[in-house]
């Protein structure tokens, strides 16, 4: 078992003690299974493609960019409420401040490039986390362990789906910063070491939806 | 509470560059960067370029970062959380290695040998040593992988080297943890290298003149800007 996932299970079996286990399980859980983490996170010996990126086929760029600029906002808005709850100090905080602005900065360029291609840019949804998520600085780190193989794994899934090469650069580029922020935020896990994959996991399409649609995505 | 100031770019600004004949084309500039690009591209400069080069040109350079943290292991110089690191990012390197090599047989290429591989004299003598040449490393290949994706046309190789362009990007931000260097993660848009500049970055360690010539001495650091001229 990796050190994120027993993170993320320990985190799971904590919550069990707390009044609001329904409702965060409902959420966490659904985020987790959603993404398979009973597999999530092997080291697997290989590099081959499992054909994810078929499920993103079809879609055409305007609408995967537009599901990303709702995953960017989600992360952003995230993010944004954790350094607003006060719940970070020194370099914690200066990690999360920066995760913040990376995010925005991606949902900026999303726009821009939805703007170039004459595609609508979304409107932002209304956002809900679960209930404690700004309470503390270790609840709020476990959600940020479980969103960042959410965003990886969907930009890892779509890229060799998308048409545009210029679009495929640009998603990529957004792929890596999200897995540093996956590294950064084992940093702050205490997982060590943090570098603890080998191999990047794409997520298909449905799984990803239904990671983010309890969050309030429902595109 | 510091507030950073990110430059966003549009689409059209990361592709760098457009097609594969300029990423190859470094294989007509004269120098050491060329002779290496020329030795991964395993005689094929003429031919027309594929997935298989490029997946050779990253194979080369999974080779040289797998060799590069297996002599740092075995110089005995690590300790505490950066030899937790580096025993992973050897693992790693090692693991790319052999995917990369099962995906070029899988498609019925030959994949490049592992190149002969020149270091720095101090490159072992101490943890700082190794940390500072894995700084300059780590971001090569990520840039490497950032350049030459949009190049790949099939989407199984794609997704490969998706796979593993973003571990790279996890490197740099373990080593960052290991140097002090705060916020680790740092790049809201890590940069694409071309072909050029990832040759000129690495020939010195895959038998450019430089080092074994006694030719002027320069720090991994130097080196690597070296790689940007």
């Amino acid at each position: 078992m990796s050190g994120v996932e027993s993170r993320v299970l320990i985190g799971l079996d904590r919550e069990t003690s707390r009044r609001n286990f329904l409702k965060t399980a409902a959420w966490t859980g659904a985020a987790l299974s959603a993404m398979g983490i009973g597999g999530f996170g092997v080291a697997v010996r290989r590099a081959e493609a499992e054909g994810e990126y078929k499920t993103y086929e079809g879609l055409g760029d305007a609408a995967i960019l537009q599901f990303a600029y709702q995953l960017e906002l989600l992360e952003g808005t995230f993010y944004a409420e954790g350094v607003n709850a006060g719940l970070f100090a020194d370099a914690f905080l200066e990690q999360i401040v920066a995760i913040r602005d990376h995010e925005m900065a991606h949902a900026d360029a999303i726009a821009s490039t939805l703007g170039e291609l004459g595609a609508e840019v979304p409107a932002t949804p209304e956002f809900t986390f679960p209930s404690g998520t700004f309470g503390d600085a270790k609840t709020f780190l476990e959600l940020a362990a479980t969103f960042e193989p959410v965003g990886i794994g969907a930009y890892q899934g779509a890229a060799p789906a998308l048409e545009s090469k210029d679009i495929l650069a640009a998603a990529i580029s957004i792929h890596n910063a999200e897995c540093q922020h996956r590294c950064a935020i084992n940093i702050l896990n205490l997982i060590n070491p943090p570098n603890d994959l080998a191999f990047e996991v794409a997520l298909p399409l449905p799984k990803v939806q239904a990671a983010v649609k309890p969050f309030g995505i429902t595109g | 509470m510091e507030k950073h100031t990110i430059n966003v770019p549009g689409a059209h600004e990361f592709a760098r560059p457009r097609t594969r004949r300029d990423f190859f084309k470094s294989l007509a500039v004269a120098g050491a960067g060329a002779t290496a690009a020329s030795m991964l591209v395993a005689g094929k400069a003429s031919a027309k370029t594929d997935d298989v080069d490029i997946a050779n040109f990253a194979l080369s350079l999974e080779y040289l970062e797998a060799d590069f943290y297996a002599r740092a292991l075995d110089a005995g110089v690590l300790s505490g959380d950066a030899l937790g690191v580096v025993e992973n990012l050897a693992s790693h390197e090692s693991q790319h290695v052999d995917a990369l090599v099962g995906l070029i047989e899988s498609v019925g290429a030959t994949p490049v040998s592992k190149p002969t591989l020149t270091f720095p004299a101090d490159a072992f003598s101490s943890q700082a040593s190794v940390l500072d040449l894995a700084a300059t490393f780590e971001p090569v290949g990520v840039g490497a992988y950032l350049g030459a994706a949009p190049l790949i046309s099939s989407p199984d190789i794609l997704a490969a080297a998706g796979s593993i362009e973003g571990v790279e990007g996890e490197h740099v931000v373990a080593i960052n943890m290991l140097l002090g260097v705060v916020p680790y993660a740092n790049e809201a848009f890590p940069e694409a290298l071309t072909l050029d500049e990832v040759s000129a970055a690495v020939a010195p360690f895959l038998g450019g003149e430089m080092l074994s010539t006694g030719g002027p001495k320069l720090s991994p650091a130097e080196m690597y800007r070296l790689g940007h001229v």
